[in-house]
């Protein structure tokens, strides 16, 4: 194991959601953390996303909505990483997530589900769990 | 944590603690530190002719009017917005059966970035979060058969909304002069609220504020300006000292600017009005409204030489906090809701928006809404909000607040403008606060220093699954094959003439460009084409998304 390779976890917004407050300060517990934040912010696309996956060797993956559009983007993201061949990077998906709605969150293939009244260590063990970059 | 019995201790024992009231804070919810007791002395320095005043007088902390709400009540306001127009129009008449005052609409997330239905990557977004409203056709249809120089309609948003309702207005041979309704100008709050540099860049956001006062005071005098549009300042992250702090630096900053231009404080000031949130802490919030209308009147007398008192006395429109609602057992929201209301009330706003109680969970459901509206009717009628005004003045606790966010608010703008507004939000300098204040607030929470009922204790141990509001599809999918439709059947020539007069216009950067957007906009431009052309000549991508390409051939001046 080595101990200077530190979990690059990237963090970002997709379509016109603009709620950034809990994925920013979210960025700054992880980094307080040990862990390398790529922040990305919000407006990007998919594939931007997906680009930066892979530009930048993530390790694991969060996304945050504060609209009710998250399935439709979780999904696109998954498909869009598959065909990639990055599919294999976990994605957690945050923000005012529905109950009704992690089923279909888990069979799209998203591995972390943090909505309301999750907490700051479960979220670090969730990254510190899935997140162990190869060759570590 | 509650939920767990602890070692040794009886379920009995357990059960007690999680009821029990303790005192977990001395500080307000923005962090300033109170004593026990207040008295005499720790307002010993107060002048009341000078700090304080009667109601309806200089320096105007008691209130804006000398009657308050005995000569007029405050607005009870009602935000609806989803889908197409004809489901908000529908969701507006339906609001108006419940009791509300006028029209308050929120557009989609689309059409608050002034992004097109048909943007290929965003068709997901239309509709949701409010109404869609590309087009001056879209206003036309939301607000058919209604007069907007006779009916006071409030729009809840920044980008293109003026222009789009002068279009309209001007389409219809309506006077100007006798435009009504208000808008939230105000886009350096955009940037900070996460539009970002992507979407509104600071300079050309800044740019379009001054240039819509400037237009507005010359042309709609009776059109209401909701600037600074504080609310999503403070609701991104600020406290109360914050939210005066950052809201006054861009009055200064645009008032500043616009005397530049030769329109002076008061040509413009008596039609803005401060867009307010109302937080959590009761007391803090009523010491902030009246702190912020003493800041407003001095500077509006001492900074800017104002002459007329209707500069001076400042307007509060005030949206209750979102941010304080909770998911867990979302009930409680309405217990908050109802005491920031009353704060806003015992602060002297001139219209309040109570957040629904399922706030956090989706858009207001009609059910909730309808609480919502008996909230502010059970303060008015029954707790008695409404019978004197600036009810706890002289509150030695309240004066002291009310110095406290006073000077707390002053420190933070000087810090701010010593750098200047412009390159403090540039920079990040703003957003670095914010995020410091959210930052600490979740580390609070996280160590149980601060207690959100339901979130961090007291967390109930079964909940049902909230219902989620929803609506049908069908005239959002209607909505988006008439808007293709009308871009086919558009007067091409017309529409490229005045696209490429915008252009030459921003572009050149000498000029207002509002009635350049507003004639492109009569010949049916879209809000996307208009904030587009606006964007490629300043020299930004069409598209923020950079998916797209402007449609037009633009030609330089």
């Amino acid at each position: 194991m080595n101990p200077e390779k530190k979990i690059r976890c990237l963090l970002g917004m997709l379509g016109t959601d603009v709620h950034t407050k809990g994925l920013r300060t979210l960025a700054q517990l992880l980094r307080d953390d040990g862990i390398e934040v790529i922040y990305l912010g919000e407006h990007n696309t998919v594939d931007g996303m997906v680009n930066a996956m892979i530009q930048e060797d993530a390790d694991v993956v969060g996304i945050s909505f504060s609209i009710a559009t998250y399935l439709h983007y979780a999904r696109q993201l998954l498909d869009a990483m598959r065909a990639r061949g990055v599919g294999d990077i976990p994605v957690m998906v945050g923000g005012l997530v529905h109950p009704d709605d992690h089923e279909k969150l888990k069979e799209i293939g998203v591995s972390g589900i943090f909505g309301p009244g999750s907490t700051t260590p479960q979220i670090l063990t969730f990254i510190r769990s899935v997140g162990q970059p190869a060759g570590a | 944590m509650d939920k767990k019995v602890e070692p040794g201790k009886s379920s009995i024992a357990s059960a007690i603690e999680n009821v029990e009231v303790k005192l977990s804070r001395t500080a307000t919810w923005s962090g300033i530190e109170t004593k026990a007791s207040y008295g005499p002395s720790d307002v010993a320095g107060t002048n009341y002719e000078r700090d304080i005043g009667d109601p309806g007088k200089y320096p105007f902390t008691r209130g804006a009017y000398p009657q308050m709400y005995r000569s007029r009540m405050w607005t009870l306001r009602n935000i609806v917005g989803y889908g197409a127009p004809e489901d908000t129009r529908q969701g507006i008449e339906n609001a108006l059966k419940i009791g509300t005052a006028g029209i308050n609409v929120v557009l989609d997330t689309p059409s608050q970035e002034a992004l097109d239905p048909d943007h290929p990557l965003l068709t997901v977004d239309v509709g949701q979060e409010g109404c869609s409203l590309p087009t001056v056709r879209d206003f036309e249809i939301l607000l058919d058969g209604i007069d907007v120089t006779k009916q006071d309609v409030a729009w809840h948003s920044t980008m293109m909304v003026y222009p789009m309702v002068v279009a309209m207005a001007q389409k219809q041979g309506k006077d100007l002069s006798l435009l009504q309704g208000s808008h939230m100008p105000d886009h350096i709050q955009l940037r900070l609220a996460g539009w970002s540099e992507s979407i509104v860049p600071t300079g050309l956001g800044h740019r379009t504020t001054v240039d819509c006062l400037e237009y507005s005071a010359k042309h709609s005098p009776r059109w209401a300006l909701g600037c600074p549009q504080a609310y999503d300042i403070r609701e991104r992250g600020a406290g109360a000292a914050g939210e005066i702090a950052i809201g006054m630096a861009i009055v200064n900053q645009t008032l500043r600017d616009l005397q530049a231009r030769g329109t002076g404080v008061d040509q413009v000031a008596p039609s803005m009005a401060w867009v307010s949130g109302s937080d959590i802490d009761f007391f803090e919030e009523v010491a902030k409204f009246r702190a912020l209308r003493r800041i407003w009147a001095r500077t509006m007398k001492d900074g800017f030489g104002s002459q007329d008192v209707r500069s001076q006395r400042l307007r509060i429109a005030c949206h209750t906090s979102g941010r304080t609602l909770v998911y867990q057992q979302p009930l409680n929201n309405l217990s908050r809701a109802a005491i920031q209301t009353m704060a806003a009330l015992c602060g002297g706003v001139q219209s309040v928006e109570t957040c629904t109680w399922d706030e956090p969970i989706c858009i207001p459901t009609e059910g909730a809404r309808e609480l919502a509206t008996r909230t502010q009717q059970i303060l008015a009628h029954e707790v008695g909000a409404a019978r004197v005004a600036d009810p706890l003045g002289g509150s030695w606790y309240v004066e002291a607040l009310t110095d406290q966010v006073e000077a707390d608010a002053l420190a933070l703008l000087a810090k701010i403008e010593s750098i200047g507004l412009i390159k403090a939000v540039e920079d990040g300098m703003v957003e670095g606060l914010m995020d410091e204040y959210n930052l600490k607030l979740k580390r609070e929470m996280d160590r149980g220093e601060r207690v959100v009922v339901g979130v961090n204790r007291f967390i109930p141990k079964e909940e049902p699954v909230p219902q989620r509001f929803s609506f049908s599809q069908a005239h959002t999918e209607a909505h988006m094959l008439r808007f293709a439709q009308l871009k086919q059947q558009r007067d091409q020539r017309t529409l490229n003439d005045r696209i490429n007069t915008l252009y030459r216009v921003v572009q050149q950067g000498r000029d207002n460009f509002h009635q350049a957007m507003i004639d492109a906009l009569i010949a049916d431009a879209t809000m996307g084409e208009v904030w587009g052309t606006v964007r490629v000549a300043t020299g930004l991508p069409y598209d923020p998304f950079r998916v797209l390409e402007s449609p037009f051939a633009y030609s330089a001046a």
